[in-house]
């Protein structure tokens, strides 16, 4: 936890109303903030492995992630819940050991994070949480595409991004 | 293809990232959205993106298949475009049927006539990416609003449309 924890009438996002989760919204909330814990930590294994051109990349999202991360952990505190912490480690689906298989566990970390944060659009009803989750549905979306395009991946989007299944 | 805490952990409830607890999850509110209330009276707010996603389907095709001097990646840029918007409007289409069975007749009015593709690569890049911007923005719109069932939806077409976006870049 790098941030202080600014309380109910700290930074607001910005644009619309301050996100609050209740009810079944905080489980969906926890498990995404728990799927962008996985996302750091995935970048930050990727990192040293990614092909050259796309190291800028690999830090600006994983400073994306990172901003996302520590909003989220407000928004659950202001909403009286304890955040999730990350797990020690992760297992990767494939071993990670060279830029390729380094870039398709962005993919899957960014897919991942795509599907937690549409759950949650899902499971509230309430507006700023509907943007802020939209907003990260979409960025993640955006950069697997990116990722995809690194690995020369085919297709790189897909009709639905987040969507189970 | 999901990523899974090395260790099960204190709480092997929270496995967070595996796809089957959120599919499992979304499960049963799709059984739910047989028993949402009635829809408000008026034309389905979902219509006007179901006929925009048809015909930015159609535009794409029209580039894939017809712009001289297109390049290979526009040619597969368009395609992409072509097929994730068919699946919208199908997809929007269906919700519009679900949401009032009974206006069913009036629905789908597809042809709205074949678009001419743009002259040159560039002016059909151009056309493409705006096309996606608006649809993005009507979608983005509402998000916030829509209900619940609706709102996974209207997200993924939102972020559809932005990569779509970043794959014409």
């Amino acid at each position: 936890m790098t941030s202080p924890n600014p309380g109910p009438s700290g930074q607001s996002s910005a644009n619309g109303p301050q996100p609050r989760p209740t009810g079944e919204a905080v489980e969906a909330v926890q498990r995404a903030l728990a799927a962008e814990h996985a996302a750091e930590w995935s970048y930050g294994l990727a990192a040293v492995l990614v092909a050259k051109e796309m190291e800028k990349t690999a830090s600006t999202d994983l400073a994306a992630h990172r901003t996302r991360r520590e909003a989220t952990e407000r928004m659950l505190r202001d909403a009286g819940a304890t955040p999730v912490p990350p797990q020690p480690a992760y297992q990767p689906p494939k071993p990670v050991t060279d830029a390729a298989s380094a870039t398709e566990l962005l993919v899957t970390a960014e897919t991942d994070t795509a599907g937690a944060w549409r759950a949650v659009l899902e499971r509230t009803d309430d507006q700023g949480l509907r943007q802020f989750a939209l907003d990260a549905l979409t960025s993640a979306a955006v950069r697997a595409t990116r990722w995809r395009r690194a690995g020369r991946q085919s297709p790189l989007t897909v009709p639905f991004p987040g969507q189970p299944g | 293809m999901t990523l899974e805490p090395s260790r099960p952990g204190p709480l092997p409830r929270r496995r967070f990232l595996l796809a089957g607890v959120l599919a499992m999850a979304a499960a049963p509110l799709a059984a739910a959205c047989t028993s949402t209330p009635p829809p408000p009276p008026g034309p389905d707010p979902l219509e006007p993106l179901a006929a925009r996603a048809r015909a930015d389907a159609a535009l794409a095709r029209a580039v894939a298949e017809s712009v001289p001097g297109a390049g290979q990646d526009l040619v597969q840029a368009a395609t992409a475009v072509a097929a994730s918007r068919k699946a919208h409007a199908e997809a929007l289409d269906q919700e519009i049927q679900r949401a009032r069975p009974v206006t069913g007749s009036s629905a789908p009015s597809s042809s709205s006539g074949v678009p001419t593709a743009p002259p040159t690569a560039a002016e059909a890049k151009a056309a493409l990416v705006e096309a996606l911007t608006a649809a993005e923005q009507e979608a983005r719109a509402l998000v916030t609003t829509a209900p619940r069932h609706r709102a996974g939806l209207l997200g993924s077409v939102t972020a559809s449309c932005a990569s779509l976006r970043e794959v014409l870049a």
